[in-house]
């Protein structure tokens, strides 16, 4: 749940997008925690294209802590949005275990992968994906409408909650066509953490912003991670994005390649 | 996830992509209207050739009678049809008509004696004007209130048709909406001023005390003249409509095909708009789905998008048909008989369901096309 009075702590002391503020949290936070909350164990897709197989991610094993904000770089084709589709349950691994928090996604199917990304999971796209003839807002309240117990003043005060953590209460009534690549993005943040899920994928949330926007991105998952306990994977060919998370992976030819820990991610 | 909450996205889907469906809706109440238009016909028709339950009038015409004025009968077989058993009340009519084919635009005046006129209908009644005023003068009209509207009368007026002169005494509504269409005026003016004379009228209606005893009725009177100068051929009016109206019969029969094609039209038509707009989103089902909407939910979104197109449609199209007619008032009529095109609540509504229902059929190929699609390809 939403900690309101976090949020409320939060205005009170500075703004949230000031880097001063981002490095109080970054300091506090343990880089490799003890639990691991996404953990891939032989975890294999294979896929048919005509005649030919393709194997994106080979017996993969993958440990990431709560909280944490990961980043995976690699060429083209390494298998980088595979294994984020994977961890997002928008897709079943063809072998391998791959446990999230207590729910091994390989043994759900179809239907029950579409109620646990419901509860679980926020994906943020490069491109952004909203829903072109909806506002920020709707855009936002879209995921809480699969919630059958919720009030509408409940959801409302979550759509705000989340808009104005993205710092874009002021344009809830804006069409994704009104609304700059930045914003379009920070929209999609907040549809992505409106239902408070533990887990963030994020496939180059970057990937389509000048450089000012993409900084603002980045800060605001760096707060997602630090202060909310969000674990956050992000996909990116960006090296400065990728410096801002906590760790960065690299894939090759769908087996991890090279691991680096930043134990202190720059800032952005 | 509740149901209204699907609703509300398709209902977005519709009032947010407005020209595409304007366009559509536009489609779907052409076809509509088509479709309640045929339906309309098909039901006046049925309202004036099929024989119901509470009929219990027959009409006596001379026999081998091809149009009002061919059909003469002497006045005085009025109280020997009285006489007859079963025979609850007769009533002498002459008619005259500006037109004996078949037209849009008939002017039929019925003479019936004064006295009688509200005994022969009495469910008639007086919307402008008065009975008295119609009493009181030999050469004055009660016009029904579809003749008044088609050619703009009211009490007062005079007019002229059929080498007939009257006065507007009033304008009155019935029930029977072939009575509506007609111009009453006193039986012996007729007779002297359509020059069939004095004794002679066109037929007889005869209201039986049983309905069950109505062709018994019939066979007796047709009896009892048949060796007459006059012999005469007695049935429901509806029966004489059936049979002297065959090939309008058959031409509205054939209208029917019409109203098919437009049914069809109306489903190509949405599910083409449909499909149209699942291709175009199938982005965003993928998106819906990654965000936790199940397939089924994305699927539903388009078939209520499908059957609202089709409420629309369909509300625009029946009711546009309904207000066409009423205003236009059209009655068609074959050898003095008459036949209003009058719309019917019942056939809006059933028009209203099927819209929707074709608008039902026509979305769930689309909804298989949104909500199928593998959810990893449909978002690169």
């Amino acid at each position: 749940m939403w900690k309101q009075r976090a949020i409320n702590e939060t205005f009170a002391k500075a703004s949230r997008y000031t880097k001063n503020f981002i490095m109080t949290f970054k300091t506090t936070i343990p880089l490799n925690t003890t639990e691991a909350y996404i953990r891939c164990r032989g975890v294999s897709k294979t896929y048919y294209k005509g005649k030919t197989t393709v194997t994106p991610l080979e017996a993969l094993d993958l440990d990431v802590g709560r909280g944490e904000f990961l980043a995976l770089m690699g060429p083209s084709g390494s298998g980088k949005t595979t294994l984020l589709n994977l961890i997002a349950g928008i897709d079943s691994p063809s072998t391998g275990e791959l446990w999230i928090g207590e729910q091994n996604l390989a043994s759900l199917k179809r239907g029950q992968l579409t109620s646990w990304r419901a509860h679980n999971c926020g994906y943020i796209f490069q491109l952004y994906h909203l829903v072109p003839i909806l506002s920020a807002y709707e855009n936002v309240e879209l995921p809480l409408l699969l919630d059958k117990s919720l009030s509408p003043k409940a959801r409302r005060e979550k759509v705000e909650m989340a808009l104005d953590l993205v710092g874009l209460s002021d344009r809830s009534d804006h069409r994704p066509t009104e609304l700059s690549g930045g914003q379009e993005q920070r929209v999609a943040i907040a549809r992505a953490i409106v239902t408070d899920p533990g887990l963030l994928v994020a496939d180059e949330p970057t990937g389509d912003l000048d450089r000012a926007s993409a900084t603002a991105i980045l800060e605001l998952l760096q707060e997602l991670s630090s202060k909310y306990d969000k674990t956050i994977v992000m996909v990116t060919h960006d090296a400065v994005a990728a410096a801002a998370a906590m760790r960065t992976l690299h894939l090759e030819k769908g087996q991890l390649a090279e691991q680096a820990t930043t134990l202190k991610p720059q800032t952005v | 996830m509740k149901a209204r909450h699907l609703l509300g996205l398709a209902l977005k889907q519709i009032t947010r992509h407005r020209v595409r469906s304007a366009l559509t809706i536009a489609g779907v109440a052409t076809g509509m209207f088509l479709y309640a238009s045929v339906q309309t016909m098909q039901s006046s028709l049925a309202a004036v050739t099929q024989l119901g339950a509470e009929d219990n009038t027959l009409v006596v015409y001379r026999e081998n009678r091809f149009c009002p004025s061919t059909s003469r009968l002497p006045e005085y077989y009025l109280p020997e049809i009285l006489r007859i058993d079963g025979v609850a009340e007769a009533v002498p009519i002459q008619v005259t008509v500006n037109n004996c084919g078949a037209s849009l635009d008939v002017i039929t005046f019925r003479g019936v004696p004064p006295e009688n006129l509200l005994e022969y209908n009495p469910d008639i009644e007086v919307t402008a004007g008065s009975v008295e005023g119609w009493i009181g003068r030999s050469d004055a009209a009660l016009v029904g209130e579809n003749f008044a509207l088609r050619r703009s009368l009211r009490p007062g007026d005079t007019f002229e048709a059929v080498g007939v002169r009257v006065y507007v005494a009033g304008v009155v509504r019935s029930p029977l909406a072939q009575d509506n269409n007609v111009a009453y005026v006193h039986l012996p003016f007729l007779q002297q001023a359509s020059r069939v004379g004095l004794g002679v009228v066109t037929q007889f209606n005869v209201r039986v005390t049983d309905a069950s005893q109505m062709e018994a009725v019939a066979d007796r009177i047709d009896e009892l003249f048949a060796a007459d100068s006059a012999p005469t051929n007695t049935r429901p009016e509806k029966a004489f409509f059936a049979q002297t109206a065959r090939d309008l019969i058959e031409m509205i029969g054939f209208t029917r095909w019409l109203g098919l094609g437009a049914v069809l039209a109306v489903l190509g038509l949405v599910a083409n708009a449909l499909l149209l707009a699942a291709r175009g989103r199938i982005k965003e089902g993928a998106i819906l789905q990654t965000l936790g909407f199940p397939r089924l939910a994305v699927g539903l979104i388009m078939v209520w998008e499908g059957a609202l197109l089709g409420l629309f449609g369909g509300l625009v199209g029946t009711l546009g048909a309904m207000a066409f007619f009423h205003l236009k008032r059209f009655t068609l009529g074959n050898e003095g008989l008459t036949m209003a095109l009058t719309p019917d609540w019942s056939v809006s509504l059933s028009g209203l369901l099927l819209a929707v229902i074709l608008g039902l059929i026509a979305s769930v190929w689309p909804a298989i096309v949104a909500s199928t699609k593998p959810v990893v390809s449909s978002l690169r």
